[in-house]
This record gives structure tokens, sequence and C-alpha cells, in this order.
């Protein structure tokens, strides 16, 4: 900043500010959070100020793994992540199963994923007529074997219906039960059973019809330029 | 690939990959300071709207087609009260603002089938919602409306529109409306018709399918709320003190309204040092989110200022001492005052909300003004607390780890 710039900020301060509080700083030790989750919950409903970091610490991978598997490279995530946590503070003197915080955070990154992709869907429709704008934002570039690996998936979960993409993502990535699956979906067992082996086939259908893509998978690591 | 154990596999891999992802790192911790953020303006300002930011995210983009009004319309709804909600799940209140910003289009859903579409930059409110008699008032901006028939029942809708009175006979028009500018209204019907009245109009003129209607009044015949006080002047017994006394008033009713640019603009008209003098700390953060988001920093600098002086002590008082360091480290690039900031964050609020990310700023700043060894120290302290937070990786590279 400039001295000018400066001097403007010191004449509003009138008011002993930070540089004329000379003197070491006397870091304090922080509320690092410890405790389970019953704990955590219990501190979120209290209001313990370091709670919502030490919640937001705890769980954000598992909740971004949910919202990126769901939605692919999205410029949003940071925001939708805000809004999962803010959402699970609002609601979370009603949980019950206090034990079941992972779960339950789930139901709520599924619940946004999918309301992002409808958003997704009306911007597409709004930008109908014009085609260039109605593919998504390339926000990264295949300049990896692992990217362009993950770029494929995508397009191949894109081409899915909603449920069926959740529901594939929830079991093959996410890996949990199929009981926990139907219940972040929000469904019946029997139903979401019947929507991921719809996802299933669906998945190996376009999994075949790419044959650079199944090469990666069959091999491990490499891609193999596709031999002209 | 036939076997379920494969799609497994293929699922393990991809989430490695995922997890791995050299951007989360970035979204994580972008999201981290969002979320506190969010957290810390709730705890601060929890009569306040949840600001601009917040505002961004949800507000959802449609269009709802006629057939589709239409076709919600049924019969059974004429006996229940009329409800509206605004976007796709927040319940409309009568005589709320509704606005539409970030170029969003805000859809206004009515139980009986009726839609209103407002385009970005748009203002409305629904002032009445008598069975078969809906007023609404445009301030601004551009509206398209779809009037449900609800199964022939007479249903009455009147806009008011500046100086003019709309009255609905068809089923699809749209309003635009410049209330701020030249207070030009202009109606084009897609279909059926609708009645124009008031205004510079000499008689009510009806404006039919294919139809368009442009009229404008002299800016006199109708103040605009920004030339509030010039009108006032013209008409209250004491100007001076009834302007004054509006110019006063204004701004806090915007803040309230969540109508931060407004707010900041109007609060400047007012004398923005005396406002600052005024204001609750509440309003003083808004207008300091306000010149955040939409400038001069200089206004929201002054806010926070005023707001330590003050409320010392106060945990609002910390947060400002945060935010200042922000905006010197992101806008002024003084990162040893911005350290200096930092430093009386996490000395006023030890446990604040704000403290991890202060922290981390406070060893990044040290960085960036050359204070290496002191940003070796915060690195080690913050590796110390927060093995795995969200400055970790930065605090290795500090330390060459």
């Amino acid at each position: 900043m400039g001295t000018g710039a400066r001097s403007k900020i010191d004449k509003l301060a009138k008011f002993r500010g930070p540089r004329s509080r000379p003197g070491p700083v006397h870091l304090p030790t922080p509320l690092t959070f410890v405790g389970d989750d019953a704990a955590l919950v219990a501190a979120l409903r209290a209001g313990h100020p370091g709670a919502a970091a030490a919640f937001y610490d705890r769980y954000v991978e598992h909740v971004r793994l949910t919202l990126r598997s769901i939605l692919g490279p999205d410029e949003d995530i940071p925001d939708l992540l805000q809004e999962v946590f803010i959402r699970a503070l609002d609601r979370v003197r009603n949980l019950r199963e206090v034990d079941r915080l992972a779960s339950w955070l789930t139901t709520m990154a599924v619940f946004v994923a999918r309301a992002q992709i409808r958003i997704r869907s009306r911007r597409r429709w709004l930008r109908f007529f014009s085609p260039e704008r109605t593919r998504p934002p390339q926000l990264e570039q295949p300049s990896s074997d692992a990217r362009r690996a993950l770029r494929e998936l995508h397009a191949i979960l894109d081409q899915m219906p909603i449920d069926e993409r959740t529901a594939f993502v929830l079991r093959y990535l996410h890996r949990i039960t199929l009981l926990e699956a139907a219940e972040a979906c929000e469904t019946s067992l029997a139903t979401f059973k019947r929507r991921l082996a719809r996802a299933e086939a669906r998945f190996r259908d376009a999994v075949r019809a790419r044959p650079e893509f199944t090469q990666w998978l069959d091999e491990g690591t490499r891609w193999t330029e596709k031999k002209t | 690939m036939d076997r379920k154990e494969d799609l497994e596999a293929t699922g393990d891999r991809f989430r490695d990959l995922i997890l791995r992802d050299p951007r989360a790192h970035d979204e994580i911790r972008r999201g981290r300071a969002v979320f506190l953020e969010e957290v810390e303006r709730r705890n601060a300002s929890s009569g306040l709207p949840r600001g601009a930011a917040r505002q961004r995210r949800r507000w959802l983009p449609i269009v709802v087609s006629a057939s589709v009004a239409a076709g919600v319309a049924a019969f059974f709804v004429v006996t229940r009260p009329v409800t509206f909600q605004i976007g796709e799940a927040r319940p409309g209140q009568v005589g709320s603002v509704i606005e539409a910003t970030d170029g969003r289009t805000v859809p206004v859903s009515f139980s009986e089938g009726s839609t209103l579409s407002l385009h970005d930059g748009g203002r409305i409110r629904v002032l009445s919602l008598k069975r078969g008699d809906t007023r609404v008032l445009v301030e601004d901006g551009v509206v398209d409306a779809s009037i449900a028939h609800r199964g022939g029942a007479p249903t009455r809708w009147q806009f008011e529109v500046g100086a003019y009175h709309v009255t609905v006979n068809g089923t699809r028009f749209r309003m635009a409306f410049h209330g701020a500018d030249d207070r030009s209204l202009r109606v084009s019907t897609e279909e059926g018709s609708v009645t124009v009245s008031g205004g510079c109009l000499e008689a009510a003129k009806t404006v039919s399918a294919g139809e368009i209607l442009e009229a404008s009044c002299p800016a006199r015949e109708v103040p605009a709320p920004d030339d509030v006080p010039a009108a006032e002047a013209a008409l209250a017994p004491t100007p001076d003190l009834a302007a004054k006394a509006m110019r006063t008033e204004r701004w806090r009713e915007l803040l309230a309204a969540g109508r931060l640019l407004e707010g900041l603009r109007a609060a400047e008209r007012a004398n923005f040092d005396q406002v600052c003098r005024t204001a609750t700390a509440k309003e003083l953060l808004a207008l300091a989110d306000a010149g955040r988001f939409f400038g001069p920093s200089k206004r929201a600098v002054a806010a926070l200022v005023a707001l330590r002086a003050r409320f010392p002590g106060s945990a609002v008082a910390g947060t400002a001492a945060f935010t200042l360091g922000r905006i010197v480290f992101e806008k002024e690039h003084d990162y040893s005052q911005a350290a200096s900031w930092f430093e009386t964050y996490l000395r006023e609020q030890p446990s604040g909300p704000l403290m991890g990310d202060a922290f981390g700023r406070l060893m990044e700043a040290r960085l960036r003004a050359g204070d290496t060894l002191r940003a070796r120290t915060t690195a080690e302290q913050y590796l110390g607390r927060f093995p795995a937070g969200p400055y970790s990786a930065e605090a290795r590279g500090i330390l060459g780890r």
C-alpha cells in the first residue's frame, strides 16, 4: 500500500490501531476441538466458537468427494461446500443419530449436488440458442492421464439421469452400503437397487464404447495413444 | 467390467483421483473461508440479511412457461388462500422486496398458477393477495407476467408501476419500467390484453396481443426513490428538516432490506461519517460488506474502523480487525499492515471462528512482507495446531519440509 493510501487509513483510524500497540504477540492457544462426533454435535448445538471450523475440517473431504464425484469439475464447489455445512448447522438440532453424522452429511451433499445439476440443466436450456455457451466450462485441461480419465468418467456420468448417477457414485465411489445410499437418496432400498442396476448397465455400455478408457481401466495408469 | 468387483475397483481408483486432485486443497480452503465468514456473519448480524455472497449462491434462473402455469392452475386451488414463492422454495411474504441480481432471472410462482419472471436488476413487491384480487408493485426493471385463469373464475391482477396502473385482462405480457432513469414504461402483450392507466396518459389504453405501449413521464410527476429528498423538499412544510430526516432513515431501511449497495449510496448521501457515528454494529458490518463488495474499499475501512472504535472488545470488533487485514492484504497489498490486523484478531478473539484463517493469513502475510523468520515461527505454530489444516501445505513449504 502506498504512503498516501496508508495515510488515508491512518486518518480514518482515530483510535489505537494495531500499529500503535507494538510488542510481542502472544498467540493464544487456539481452541482445537477435541472430541468425538457426539461431542462435536453437542458443541455445534451449544454454539461453541471453535465447533464450526472443527466440523468443517473433519468432514470437508467427505462432503467434497460426494459433490465432486456427482458433479465433476465445478467452479462452484467452494460455495457448495459452504452450502452443505450451513444447511447442516441449521439442522443439527434435529439430528437424532449422532453416530451417523457422516451419512447425514452425505444426504445433504446429495441434495445440494442434485440442485446444482438442475441449475446446470436450466442454464443449458436457457442458452439453447447459443451452442458455444452450452458446453460446461473447461475447468481443467487434460494435462495428465489421471485428469483425462476423470474427464472421461464425468462425461459418462453426465449422460446418466441424476438419480442413476447419484446411485452409482454413492455405491462405487463412496462405497457406502446400499441401505445408507438409499437413505442418502431419500428413497426405498428397492428403488435404489433398480436405479443402481440401470446405472451399472449404462456405465458398462459407455465404457465399452471408449476403448482408450477401457484400456486405462485394464492396464493401470497410462493412457495409450490411439493408433491411427 | 462385467463383475461388481470390477466396478468397485474402478470406483476406488476414481475416488483416489478425486481426493488427490490438485485443486482439492484450494477448493477446501476457499469453501472454508466462505463458510466461516458466513458463520461469523450469522453470529454478528442475525438480524440482517445474509449478504451478497449468500444471495448469489442460490438464486435460481427459471423460465416457467405459460403452459406449465396453466397446468398448475387446477380448480381446487380457487378455494385456497393464494400464496407465492420466490425461486424454487423460498416462501414469499406480502410487502417484502423481491429483487433479481447477479444476472439471474427470479421466478415468482403463485399457488393459483400465475407466474412472474423478474429479470436482472428488477425489483417488485407483492402488495396484496386477496382471493381473486392481487396487487403487485413494480419498482424497477423488466417483468414477464403469465396470469392463470382459475377454472373460469374471475381473476383480477393489478400492477402499480410508478404512476401507472396496469390491469390484467389477458394472460401473458411484459412490463419494462425504468424507475430510476427516465421513468418510462413499456408494455408488450403476447396473449390477451391489459389496460394501462394513470401516469401521463390522458385516458386508459388497452394493449392487446401483439401491441406495444410506450409512455414516459417527466421526472417531477413521480419522484424516484433516489430523488426523495428533492421531492420531499417540494412537498413538506419544513423542507430541509424533512429531507434530512428522509435521508437519515433511508440508508437504514435499505440496509435492513438487504439492499447493500443502495444502502451504501444512501449513507453516502446522508453524510457517511455521520452514519458511521450513529449506525449499530450490525449496520456498520453491512456497510463494510457493501464497501468490500461494491467499492470503494475506503468505505469499508471507514465503517470497520468506526465499528472498532465504538464497540471495542466486542466480537464484532475482532471480526472488523480480521476484515481490515483482508482488505489491506488483498486490495492494498500492505502485508505488514495486514499481519498486524491478523495479530489483532488473534489477540482479541483467541477462540473466535476465524482463528484458524487468521493464523494462516498471518503466516502468509509475514512471508510476503519479507519477515521470513517470523513466518517460519508462525508456520511451526500453525502445523503444531493444525497439522492437516487448510494452510498446512503452505506452512510446510515455508519450513522446507
